[in-house]
């Protein structure tokens, strides 16, 4: 069993997803970032893409557009522009995700 | 009598959600604080154009009040505390340059000849992200052409059911945000940055004037439901009562009325009696 930390995944309307993880994949403006727990600590910019949360019982996977990425402490945190939880896999997440990033596109 | 029961119902049903819609905010205002006082200390007090203080020229004031009316004192006393300041301000010698959200604050400074430089309306009753965004956006557009170099804010404070407070608060420049209380104050942190910490905070201070300026919507969205359901509350009461004492008038007008006709059918039929 991998070690757990804490994951908050948060909108500007909601806490989307919050509790324990052992492994996070993540899109950052630099390209993708696989976090474990004691990873160093991490302040990174969030592209539009899907977010892979994985603990021991279950798996996750959030559609996320812009916002922030921070890693401290074995406490990460996901402050994103919009949020979905995905029902699907990977790529249904992605799907949301341009989803969210047309919905603002459009809104502007 | 119904219309103001039926208004003070609604707004009731509406209170919960948008005092949710302000604790769901919460989480998501408070992280930002967080990371930004993280990053800031972790770069060493990075300079910054919304941070920077410089002289004023041109005062920003945003008033954020109601589209409606039939809430009590809510609008009005939100804008009679910002026409205070508008007027310090202006007698200082500063032009005010007005942003304001809701039709009641519209319309208060139009008749008063003040210049509004941007008006907003239909956000008030259930505020998203968008015109938070939307709001801020043009709001630090504003501040960036140096077309206001100050921007006070003026909302309503939702502190409970009864209690909302009008409340003036600095949103540019950007005033340190402080910590909870109670958080010890950070050992900087050696982030690894992608990619580097200005670029990282040229995104975060826009996003906290965004989610600043939405979590004061929220609170005056809840305030001004709270305010509504108030008033028509009082409204029913009064209505109710005055029902009662017209009732009363009016069965009394109708006794008299009643007492006079028996007393003359009892005269009529008495001078008849007499006669034969």
């Amino acid at each position: 069993m991998a070690k757990a930390f804490n994951v908050d995944v948060v909108s500007p309307e909601a806490t989307v997803w919050s509790g324990e993880a052992t492994f996070v994949v993540a899109r950052t403006t630099e390209g993708e970032i696989g976090i474990m727990a004691d990873h160093e600590p991490v302040m990174a910019a969030l592209a539009t893409g899907a977010v892979k949360i994985e603990s021991d019982s279950e798996k996750v996977t959030i559609g996320v557009h812009g916002g922030f990425l921070q890693i401290l402490n074995n406490q990460v945190t996901l402050l994103t522009d919009r949020a979905e939880l995905s029902t699907g896999d990977a790529d249904d997440a992605r799907k949301i995700a341009e989803g969210l990033r047309e919905l603002e596109e459009g809104a502007e | 009598m119904k219309i103001t029961r039926a208004m003070e119902l609604i707004a009731a049903s509406r209170i919960p959600k948008a005092t949710a819609r302000v604790s769901a905010s919460k989480p998501y205002s408070a992280k930002l604080v967080e990371v930004i006082r993280n990053v800031s200390a972790a770069s060493g007090g990075a300079s910054h154009m919304l941070l920077e203080r410089r002289e004023v020229k041109n005062a920003g004031v945003l008033i954020v009040a109601s589209d409606r009316g039939l809430a009590g004192a809510y609008a009005s006393s939100i804008i009679r505390e910002a026409e205070r300041h508008i007027i310090a301000v202006e007698k200082s010698g500063t032009p005010a340059r007005l942003f304001v959200v809701g039709k009641k604050a519209q319309s208060y400074f139009h008749y008063r000849k003040y210049h509004i430089e941007r008006a907003f309306l239909g956000v008030t009753d259930t505020p998203g992200y968008g015109d938070a965004r939307a709001i801020a956006n043009i709001l630090m557009d504003a501040y960036a052409s140096n077309t206001v170099d100050s921007v006070d804010t003026f909302y309503t404070q939702y502190k409970s059911p009864m209690t909302q407070v009008p409340l003036q608060f600095q949103l540019l420049p950007i005033v340190a945000p402080e910590g909870a209380e109670g958080s010890e104050p950070l050992a900087s942190v050696d982030y690894s940055y992608e990619p580097s910490p200005t670029a990282i905070l040229d995104r975060l201070l826009p996003r906290y004037v965004e989610s600043t300026v939405f979590s004061m919507l929220l609170e005056a969205s809840a305030s001004e439901h709270s305010a509504r359901r108030r008033a028509m509350k009082a409204a029913t009461e009064n209505a109710d009562e005055l029902i009662r004492i017209l009732t009363r008038i009016a069965n009394r007008a109708r006794q008299a009325e009643i007492t006079t006709e028996i007393s003359e059918i009892v005269g009529g039929a008495e001078a008849l009696s007499q006669q034969t």
